[in-house]
């Protein structure tokens, strides 16, 4: 047990690194880092418990989390990343890393008044999810850049996965391979409309998109 | 043994035309493909609906599908707009919409991507297992964000990306609502179990009560912000405003219901477990709902552009709709679920018009159309009708689903509810009525009428069904019809 709560710690810290980077590439790196620890947590539990289901799920993030979406996210989107860096943002650094860990107090704090019936892994792996899911829909909203957006709601759903292996590692892997397919076809769309944004704003700072009001 | 069947046709149709009017190389095939492939999923879903009322829910694949009479309502909606919007689409190409020279390819994308926005709509209606419903509700956004982007310059793209941030971001908060929602029921279900609809309503009363109250929270302001529901809205009246005119009829009259429905279906299944404590859960979208309306309407006055009017309607609506599942009255109940379809066909109708005078006038800017009526009387007096429709004057059915709700808040003793609604709904009206008025008869400052030219068959007969429907409904409303409605408040209110 001890194993799956230090790389659950391990992926809250990760998490932090879209908080801080500046640079779109980093960015990626950092969600392909965030997913093999989420895959690796699964399979420490298989270790524990051998589930095949936790095997093939582990598996099933790594390849296509931890490979995959990174790959498609940087040939997609590669005009943007070689040397792209967010250059305005919303929230300077000091009071983003203040937030960041507000943030995680909340949602360790949160997990622990939750009527929650331990499973295979302790209450806070659960608070440890929640803070990862509420920092990386804190980064998607404080970020400017596209690319910085997407890795945000990236990392939120890695938080949700490794909370719904607190909650249900018996929920059935036909599932799990629902959401992470939808994340797939998220990438997809998103990437496809990241490089849509070469033409129009030539770049990829969606504080350029404010021509629409009232 | 047939209803598993019927359930994989019905939802494999869309699908299929979606996948060969990517891959066929003719455009010519690819309009031919679109109305029987609205057609059967059509045909295919008014019978199992049929079946349902004859012999109660169906359940296929270990509860991976479900269908029942809550379902069935959006169900109908889904099938019914997405056939005229597909039929509509043909006639408003053709006709050389926006001044726009269709570039190769743009249809292959178009109806492509049509097609699979119909299938992730029916997916999310007949889905039984909750994760499978979530799956649904999201995908619809992958279809339909590019879709918004179709037109491919600055503002488009502007309004897909916020509407792909935004809705991904409420589906990730929605999802950790399900995730919580099966935590609820792990106490009296065991941790691995069958998360699914009749399984969650069996349980009932023995979810976690509080576990099912924060999981209904985050659904509602998860997909609250895909149904359009205040302040989640911003992404609304953008997309509405850039995508083109049939795919802003599937979002408005189509999508919005499929999250309201996972909305309201989440809250029917929580809500016997929190039955005895004060709840909190009905007022939270009565909350919502009401805030809605509030902030639809301030909007709709002064707006300049017709098709973010329309939008902003359309915030106003669900609001009312979410409103009227929220008072917790079954009378209220039966009004949501059918201003969800009065809503839809005359929504649907007014973004067909929304196309119509774009085609004539070249413009979305309410100021620069004029005398309609004089340009293209057919056209006009569909505008004007449909204005009137969806504004809730009679003899229109929206008359009798908003009279409904205000009657249910009534009969609740929620006299400020009622009243306040009501308010709500009459400087709507006004909002709506005048700048349609004034496109439709108003005589402009003397600058030339475009040529009196008719527009085409084809982009009016679609309207002119949704406008008999609307007008049907509003005087009788059909014994299945009925029945579907009570059946599903009954699910609601449990």
């Amino acid at each position: 047990m001890l194993a799956e709560l230090m790389l659950s710690a391990l992926l809250l810290l990760v998490t932090y690194w879209f908080i801080v980077t500046r640079r779109l590439s980093s960015a990626v790196s950092a969600y392909s880092v965030q997913s093999w620890l989420l895959g690796l947590v699964a399979l420490a539990l298989y270790v524990d418990t051998r589930l095949i289901g936790l095997l093939l799920f582990g598996l099933l993030i790594v390849s296509v989390k931890g490979i995959l979406i990174p790959r498609l996210l940087r040939n997609r989107v590669a005009f943007a990343l070689v040397a792209g860096r967010e250059t305005s943002y919303y929230v300077r650094f000091p009071t983003a890393l203040l937030i960041g860990a507000g943030l995680s107090l909340v949602g360790l704090l949160a997990a622990t008044r939750l009527a929650f019936q331990p499973q295979l892994l302790p209450q806070s792996v659960l608070g440890i999810s929640l803070a990862v899911f509420l920092l990386g829909l804190f980064t998607t909203i404080a970020r400017r850049d596209a690319i910085l957006q997407v890795t945000g709601l990236l990392a939120a759903e890695n938080g949700l996965l490794l909370l719904s292996l607190v909650v249900a590692p018996g929920l059935s892997l036909l599932i799990e391979v629902a959401i992470v397919l939808d994340v797939l076809i998220a990438v997809l769309v998103m990437g496809f409309l990241v490089a849509r944004m070469r033409d129009a704003v030539a770049g990829t700072d969606t504080s350029e998109l404010t021509r629409l009001r009232g | 043994m047939i209803d598993p069947a019927l359930l994989l046709v019905m939802l494999a149709t869309p699908l299929l035309g979606g996948i060969s009017s990517a891959l066929v190389r003719s455009d010519r095939v690819r309009y031919a493909l679109v109305v029987p492939t609205c057609l059967v999923t059509l045909a295919l879903a008014l019978t199992l609906i049929a079946r349902i009322l004859a012999t109660g829910p169906v359940s296929a694949f270990a509860n991976w599908l479900y269908l029942d009479d809550l379902d069935a309502v959006v169900l109908l909606v889904v099938v019914v707009v997405s056939t005229l919007a597909g039929a509509y689409s043909i006639a408003y190409f053709r006709s050389d919409a926006q001044g726009h020279v269709l570039r190769p390819g743009e249809l292959r994308k178009y109806f492509g991507l049509f097609h699979l926005f119909t299938f992730t709509m029916v997916l999310a209606t007949v889905s039984g297992n909750l994760i499978l419903l979530w799956t649904g509700v999201t995908a619809t956004t992958f279809a339909a964000a590019p879709l918004v982007d179709f037109y491919g310059s600055h503002e488009p793209l502007e309004a897909a990306w916020k509407f792909l941030v935004l809705a991904v971001a409420g589906e990730l908060i929605a999802l950790l609502g399900f995730l919580l929602l099966y935590e609820a029921g792990i106490a009296s279900l065991g941790s691995a179990y069958n998360f699914s609809i009749p399984v969650m309503e069996q349980a009932g009363p023995h979810l976690t009560a509080s576990l099912g109250a924060i999981a209904f929270l985050m659904v509602l302001v998860g997909f609250g912000a895909k149904a359009g529901l205040a302040p989640m809205h911003t992404w609304l009246p953008d997309a509405h405003s850039q995508a083109p005119a049939p795919v802003c009829a599937m979002l408005s009259g189509a999508e919005l219901n499929c999250a309201m429905l996972a909305i309201v279906r989440v809250l029917s299944l929580v809500t016997p477990a929190n039955k005895a404590r004060a709840g909190g859960l009905h007022e939270a979208l009565l909350a919502f709902g009401l805030l809605s309306m509030a902030v639809g309407v301030v909007f709709l006055i002064s707006q300049r552009n017709f098709k973010r009017l329309l939008a902003y309607s359309s915030v106003e609506q669900m609001g009312l709709i979410a409103a009227g599942f929220g008072i917790g009255a079954p009378v209220a109940a039966v009004g949501a679920l059918l201003q969800m379809i009065t809503h839809s066909l005359a929504k649907s109708l007014m973004f067909f018009n929304s196309g119509n005078l774009l085609l004539r006038f070249r413009t979305t800017t309410i100021s620069e159309v004029r005398g309609a009526i004089r340009v293209a009387p057919a056209s006009a007096i569909l505008v004007i009708a449909g204005a009137l429709a969806i504004a809730g004057a009679p003899p229109f059915g929206l008359f009798i689903s908003e009279f409904t709700i205000i009657r249910g808040a009534l009969l609740n003793h929620a006299w400020a509810v009622g009243a306040g609604i009501a308010a709500l709904l009459m400087v709507a009206f006004l909002a709506l009525m005048e700048p349609f008025n004034r496109m439709v008869f108003g005589q402009g400052r003397g600058e030339p009428l475009p040529a009196r030219a008719e527009l085409g068959l084809g982009v009016l007969a679609p309207g002119y069904i949704l406008l008999a429907a609307v007008l049907v409904l509003g005087v009788w409303i059909p014994g299945p019809l009925h029945s579907m409605l009570v059946g599903a408040s009954q699910v609601v209110d449990r």
